[in-house]
């Protein structure tokens, strides 16, 4: 490739050139996100190392877990998960489209694909919302299950999930999962504020008189980060 | 040679006109389609797995993985424009965390997977250290009788 043509040693060693071609706040962003990764595949493989050493006992199968849809009376399994992926998938579009509004220096393209961008992010952090809320209220049937009540093993009834029991199943089915899709929620909810923030300054004009829509890009990176998290939580938690 | 003893001046090289971002907002949406279509797949074969119980989990995983890696690399590659970086960029990013990895994947399926495949906990699991209260609605526990 010409990047690596040999005229250009002599300059790149006599420095004032950046050889990777990247300003250090989009390199940072980088190595910011792949300490991120590193965190959240520690968290996936632990979970799937947990199931794979609980699997002689009763650890849930997902699909029979998250099945709710709203307004819908039916057990839909995955469809709810689904929707989820589709509106994260549909918001990481609206903004690789923003960032290039961002190249082409247009601020009316960038303030619009930047709201929709928004929009789904508010939308996957309701969703999300929603399906903590019927995974902790539970099944109203609920399930018996053996808990220590004043130090003594009693056959309870338990309805939904929460850190150190749920009817589902294995109790680290629950902590994994809040764990696992809050900190990704966490991560979604400060990447819209991040948006917003972004969304503020191009609105008045702080790009323009930049000269680029760089910090688009940034946080555009942060954003497309979340989108591949999700991606690996979706196989990892819902479909196997 | 010059010598600059101040910080590189960076230039933003990443600006394009209408017909260059007309090419490029069709590729945007042509990996939209096939992420789309490969997400409607992998709910497709879920459900029917989960209904059926027909599919072989071998089977399962491999698809299921396979299609999650070639999605990455599709939201890596094209949304976040690191197919466009030099390639120095691209090792650097690529490299050390792949290489994590394949260490993790090692330790989750060898070493430690052989270990909890000799003590794997079977049967219900009955320890829980918290007290409930409110959990118990339909009959007494024990510990309330008092």
């Amino acid at each position: 490739m010409s990047d690596h043509a040999s005229a250009d040693y002599p300059s790149n060693w006599g420095g004032g050139v950046s050889p990777l071609k990247v300003s250090y706040g989009k390199l940072f962003m980088w190595f910011f996100l792949i300490s991120d990764a590193l965190t959240f595949s520690a968290f996936l493989s632990a979970y799937g190392f947990m199931r794979h050493k609980f699997s002689g006992g009763e650890w849930p199968a997902p699909s029979t877990v998250f099945h709710h849809f709203p307004f819908v009376h039916a057990e839909l399994p995955l469809a709810y998960v689904g929707l989820m992926t589709f509106i994260l998938i549909m918001s990481s579009v609206t903004m690789v489209l923003a960032v290039e509004a961002g190249h082409r220096k247009d601020k009316k393209d960038v303030m619009m694909w930047m709201f929709f961008t928004i929009i789904g992010g508010f939308a996957f952090v309701g969703s999300q919302a929603w399906e903590w809320y019927h995974f902790i209220t539970g099944t109203e049937a609920g399930h018996w299950k053996d808990l220590i009540v004043d130090g003594k093993v009693t056959k309870t009834l338990v309805h939904g999930a929460n850190l150190t029991y749920n009817e589902y199943g294995n109790s680290l089915f629950g902590a994994f999962f809040f764990f696992i899709t809050g900190f990704h929620g966490f991560h979604v909810f400060s990447g819209v504020m991040i948006n917003i923030t972004i969304f503020i300054m191009v609105a008045r004009g702080v790009m323009e008189k930049r000269g680029h829509y760089e910090m688009v890009e940034k946080v555009g990176l942060y954003w497309h980060f979340v989108d591949l998290v999700w991606v690996f939580v979706f196989t990892f938690f819902y479909l196997l | 040679m010059e010598f600059h003893d101040d910080f590189p001046q960076y230039e933003f090289r990443d600006q394009h006109g209408e017909a260059e971002g007309k090419i490029q907002r069709k590729r945007l949406w042509k990996v939209f389609w096939i992420m789309l279509g490969i997400t409607i797949f992998e709910l497709v074969l879920g459900s029917y797995a989960a209904s059926t119980g027909k599919v072989d989990k071998m089977v399962l995983m491999t698809v299921f993985i396979g299609f999650t890696i070639l999605k990455a690399y599709f939201i890596v590659y094209s949304f976040m424009h690191l197919g466009h970086e030099v390639k120095s960029m691209k090792w650097i990013i690529i490299g050390p965390y792949t290489l994590f990895i394949l260490y993790l994947v090692f330790m989750a399926t060898v070493t430690e997977g052989n270990y909890s495949k000799t003590h794997r906990v079977s049967g219900p699991d009955k320890v829980y250290p918290a007290p409930v209260e409110g959990a118990s609605e339909g009959v007494p526990a024990e510990g309330e009788k008092k």
